[in-house]
């Protein structure tokens, strides 16, 4: 059984969470005091990772850190379609490889704002967090608007969603929690809909739901 | 704007959580607009200043696990709170959450029920179990507004119920940035859980949560507690956040209330009878 | 503050920015719209706050046919905007003057176009008859500005640009190919560029000439912004929020507008829909939306010989651009059917009643069944449809003499998975099949009948048999076939007025009232709708209609002012 080391408001945990709900892996989780209880930073999470972060899996005795990490390892290993982590086929892995990057980017500006807005993390440098989180979604935008025209509903060619639409998409989602409104990202916005559509996704509190699909003879003739 | 409320300036307000002001420790934050600073010396000692060259001292107070503090001259105390005193109980902070809206806009969402389904959806309500029964409202001698046999059909009311059930509430609005809820314990039916939010009032457009929970111990877990408050309250933020305009209209013609926002008509009429302009949008005339 | 820009016709999205089932947010001049496509195409532009809390409706859901709020989950129709249900109030019809405020919306170039006051045309593009629109650019950067640096937009050699009397821009290459340029004011800093190119491209030649421009415009956007950082920091704009209808700030009021005909629709399709029974289809006059109905609505139609009869929606949710009403052939009735049967043609224009609703659906069921019998499948179809566009749990049974007096058919596909049925029952039989429909009562299940007369007792009959609460079986009589007693005289007095008033023998409580210059709604005027129902403060009433249930004729807090009277000497009414 897989232990999810787990903090409900954590972005980068939902990411699992999203994963193993998509995949039907069954897993527990081992609530984490991240805010205000510092509970990742006490000596003994710390064994578990030094960097005193979340996530972290155990899964039969591999404890992992890192969501993106994660993500490659639970998709290699429960995912038999090999389509959410396609290792088959390299320029496709490239891409998602560089997309995985890219979400590491939006952590370390949309979900910096996020933290010192809600968070109270006061520390952080909010503008230079905000301008980041939007010169990447200016970016991601763009190619997502590209994507569509080329008929293709996610970040990554093919008919499937990857781990870098994971990856991406709970700090896009939580992005007005720092301050940073996604009006100018139609995009976007349309490929949270379509992600928050894919059989199994679930919801984190602060992401509301989709409302149902189109009929696809409905979609097509629009 | 800065806040011209004697009200509002002469009340206490929390801007800090004490367990979390570490020794050696400043923290800046803002009340009605005017940054203060909270420190903890080597010794442990506390302080609060204004933000002048003289870093003037302010009146502080520590209760519930805040520190307290007040603008103006303070004419009352810190509201009592009966249970937590009672030995048990588990006393827990929420965990302060900055909110970009009217505190105000805060309150009125704590009073409402009829979102439980929407927002809270398998926890607090679930479609199609959506109807606000009627319930009465009452303005107290103290001056205390209290909605009382406040009726819900709730899927999850608590980490520990089982199934789903009607659950009883009474909501109590001491202050204009400080309300509270009493909730039927389901182990307990003749016991009440209690959470109270201390609103600090940042700016007229933002503010800061502080939820402190008084819960009965006897099946309950200590951790969840506050885990299952930010599962919630996380719920309510984007919707707050969401809001527009982000000050509370106070003009009876703003919005459109219904039955079931009998209490949040009187919250509205009561701080337009007590002059509450921070944080307001007023009534035009 | 309105400026010539809030009169003018401005992009605000690209029409593939709407697909179905999306909401999009816009700002025009520091107001924000939420704008959706419903599934029939139309594109509603709305306020982008809900009229309860104010909460954006961009963050809500687009069924397809209304738009719900995130927050309360209220319901508004396509194109009226108007609200059509309050959960937290499942019993309750919102008073149809919930209505939130809409924009003018034009699609045209790829572009979806609006104006919070827009008059005239949008712009005649000339030279860009075959064009393709482009990827809109945001910006952070006040309108005019951007407008100013846009004419050096260069796309290839040998670029000119000029700016257009509407404040668009037009560049033009030493090649021919040209741009037709607009800047979206969002805010005082805050625009977006969107635009037209004059070359039509297919496949990858139509993503090369997109992704040219795309980067093209990016480009300039690091210039202009870079630029636009060193200007003085303009205040944002602000959109002042209207104020709602004075008669929302309390509970809202029973209806007011006495039975009056202020609408005027053409019958656009007449057909054949069942054995005897007609639908006919009505459109607006002019534009392309009726007022907001909700399930269970009935409209007053007036006919040409004078006669008013009442004709329930059989409409789906959303399908506010017309109404469908079915209406069956009665013989030995007073000619009102027989007029719309016989008289009434397609293209005849028809002066109809704003849609009431005296049998609102709760969508708080777990479970619902509808039992419809004959003509009375209409109200109960617009219901069912509702809960299916919902996905809310029913099963809907109807009784008809044969295959040949189905109506409505085609709706009733909608759900074939929850319809039944029940073809050429004896009354017995009848009563055995709603023994078996109706044996399971429960919490948060509920039935709604219409049908003829003894169909209807029967029903309630059985559901009451089966244990159902008067509070879980909802009806509504196509007429009232009680013998009226109007023998006895009593005074009214009408609380709120403080007037007392004498009911003569003779006359009706509404009769009186109208007299003195009271106005209260009505519609059938035979006790069967429920428009004319008054609260009672003190006093016995003599009950006559069929609306009210039997438990609210024993509690006494309601009257039907059109039939029932006072069993006392006096009724305080709460008027």
């Amino acid at each position: 059984m897989i232990t999810l080391y787990d903090y409900e408001l954590s972005g980068n945990c939902y990411k699992l969470r999203l994963l193993m709900s998509f995949l039907g892996v069954e897993f527990e989780t081992e609530k984490i005091d991240f805010y205000p209880g510092l509970q990742h930073k006490s000596e003994e999470f710390l064994k578990l990772n030094p960097l005193g972060q979340l996530p972290v899996i155990d899964d039969d005795g591999l404890v992992l850190r890192d969501a993106q990490a994660i993500l490659v390892y639970l998709a290699s290993k429960y995912d038999s379609s090999g389509q959410w982590y396609p290792t088959g086929d390299p320029a496709l892995l490239g891409q998602v490889s560089q997309w995985l990057a890219f979400a590491d980017g939006i952590t370390g500006t949309a979900s910096a704002a996020r933290l010192h807005d809600s968070l109270l993390y006061r520390h952080l440098d909010i503008d230079s967090a905000r301008a980041g989180a939007h010169n990447l979604f200016r970016i991601l935008d763009e190619h997502l608007y590209f994507a569509e025209l080329d008929g293709q509903d996610w970040i990554c060619p093919g008919d499937h969603p990857t781990v870098a639409d994971i990856a991406c998409f709970p700090y896009i989602m939580l992005s007005e929690d720092g301050g940073i409104p996604r009006m100018d990202y139609p995009a976007i916005r349309r490929w949270c809909d379509r992600f928050k559509r894919i059989s199994g996704f679930v919801v984190m509190s602060g992401v509301f739901p989709a409302g149902p699909a189109p009929a696809k003879e409905a979609e097509q003739a629009a | 704007m800065t806040c011209d409320n004697k009200i509002l300036l002469n009340d206490w307000h929390v801007v800090a959580e004490a367990d979390l002001l570490a020794f050696g420790d400043v923290q800046r934050t803002v009340l009605f607009e005017e940054p203060v600073y909270v420190s903890r010396d080597e010794d442990g000692g506390i302080t609060v200043r204004r933000n002048t060259a003289d870093g003037a001292k302010l009146p502080l107070q520590e209760k519930y696990g805040f520190i307290w503090t007040c603008l103006g001259a303070p004419e009352r105390d810190i509201i009592h709170v009966p249970e937590a005193f009672e030995p048990d109980r588990y006393l827990v902070s929420g965990g302060s959450f900055g909110v970009k809206v009217s505190g105000l806009r805060v309150v009125e969402n704590f009073l409402d029920m009829g979102h439980f389904p929407f927002v809270h959806t398998g926890w607090l309500g679930e479609e199609p179990h959506t109807e606000v029964q009627p319930y009465e409202v009452e303005l107290t001698k103290d001056d205390e507004i209290i909605a009382s046999e406040c009726y819900f059909y709730q899927p999850q009311a608590s980490p520990t119920a089982e199934g789903g059930i009607m659950v009883e509430y009474t909501y109590r609005v001491y202050r204009p940035y400080t309300v509270a809820l009493y909730k039927t314990n389901p182990t307990y039916p003749d016991r009440n859980d209690y959470i109270v939010l201390f609103v600090q009032p940042v700016g007229p457009e933002d503010c800061i949560v502080h939820p402190y929970l008084c819960y009965v111990k006897d099946g309950m877990e200590e951790d969840t507690l506050r885990w299952f408050m930010q599962l919630i309250f996380a719920q309510d933020k984007p919707i707050l956040e969401n809001q527009i305009p982000r000050k509370l209209p106070l003009d009876p013609r703003a919005e459109t209330p219904i039955r079931a926002d009998k209490v949040a008509i009187l919250y509205r009429r009561w701080l337009r009878d007590h002059q509450v302009t921070f944080g307001t949008l007023p009534a035009v005339a | 503050m309105t400026t010539e820009l809030h009169s003018q016709w401005i992009p605000i999205a690209s029409s593939s920015d709407l697909p179905l089932r999306h909401v999009y947010q816009a700002k025009l001049l520091g107001r924000e719209f939420a704008v959706w496509r419903a599934d029939d195409g139309y594109v509603n532009i709305w306020e982008n706050r809900c009229l309860h809390r104010g909460v954006r409706l961009s963050i809500g859901i687009n069924d397809g046919r209304e738009l719900k709020c995130q927050y309360h989950g209220w319901r508004y129709a396509n194109r009226t905007a108007g609200c059509t249900y309050i959960p937290a109030h499942p019993a309750d019809a919102p008073a149809r003057t919930i209505c939130n405020n809409t924009y003018p919306a034009q699609e045209a170039h790829g572009l979806v176009w609006c104006g919070e006051q827009a008059v005239g045309e949008i712009p005649a593009l000339d030279g860009f008859e075959t064009a393709t629109t482009l990827r809109p650019i945001p910006i952070n950067a006040p309108r005019d500005f951007v407008i100013e640096a846009l004419t050096c937009y260069s796309m290839a050699d040998g670029c000119a640009g000029l700016v257009n009397e509407d404040g668009s821009v037009t560049v033009t290459a030493g090649d021919g190919s040209a741009v037709r340029l607009f800047v979206q004011p969002c805010d005082s800093n805050h625009s977006v560029i969107r635009g037209v190119v004059n070359r039509a491209a297919q496949g990858a030649d139509h993503i090369a000439l997109l992704r040219t421009h795309s980067q093209a415009l990016s480009a300039l956007r690091r210039k202009i912004e870079a630029q636009a950082a060193q200007l003085e920091a303009l205040e944002p704009m602000s959109a002042p929020i209207g104020r709602v209808a004075e008669d929302l700030v309390d509970i809202p009021a029973a209806s007011t507008d006495g039975r009056n005909a202020d609408l005027r629709v053409q019958v656009a399709a007449k057909e054949r829909t069942a054995e005897g029974i007609v639908s006919l289809r009505l459109e607006p006059l002019t534009g392309s939306r009726l007022p907001t109905f909700q399930p269970g609505a009935h409209i007053d139609v007036h006919l040409q010989n004078g006669l008013v009869r009442q004709y329930s929606l059989t409409n789906g949710p959303g399908e506010t651009d017309h109404y469908t009403i079915g209406v069956k052939r009665e013989p030995d009735s007073r000619g009102g059917s027989t007029a719309i049967h016989d008289s009434v043609q397609k293209g005849d224009v028809l002066a109809i009643s704003v849609p009431r609703n005296n049998f609102p659906l709760r969508r708080d069921a777990v479970n619902t069944i509808f039992v419809a019998g004959g003509i009375g499948v209409t109200p109960l179809l617009s219901m069912a449809r509702t809960l299916n566009s919902q996905n809310l749990g029913f099963e809907f049974h109807y009784f008809v003499q044969s295959d040949e007096h189905v109506a409505f058919k085609q709706a009733i596909g909608e759900f074939e998975q929850a319809a039944s049925l029940h073809k050429g029952l004896s009354p017995d039989e009848t009563v055995a099949v709603l023994r078996k429909v109706l044996a399971e009562p429960g919490h948060a299940r509920h039935i709604y009948i219409c049908g003829p007369g003894p169909m209807l007792e029967a029903a309630r009959q059985v559901a009451s048999n089966c244990g159902w609460s008067d509070e879980a079986v909802h009806f509504e009589y196509f007429k009232n076939t009680v013998e009226l007693d109007d023998s006895n005289s009593f005074e009214i007095d009408l609380a709120r007025s403080a007037v007392t008033l004498t009911v003569p023998a003779g006359q009706t409580i509404l009769e009186v009232l109208r007299e003195n210059g009271i106005n209260m709604g009505s519609s059938c005027e035979q006790g069967a709708c429920g428009t004319c129902r008054c609260g009672v403060i003190e006093g016995d009433v003599l009950h006559q209609d069929v609306y009210l249930s039997d438990s609210e004729k024993a509690e006494g807090k309601s009257i039907m002012t059109c039939v029932s009277r006072a069993k006392s000497d006096r009724l305080i009414l709460d008027i």
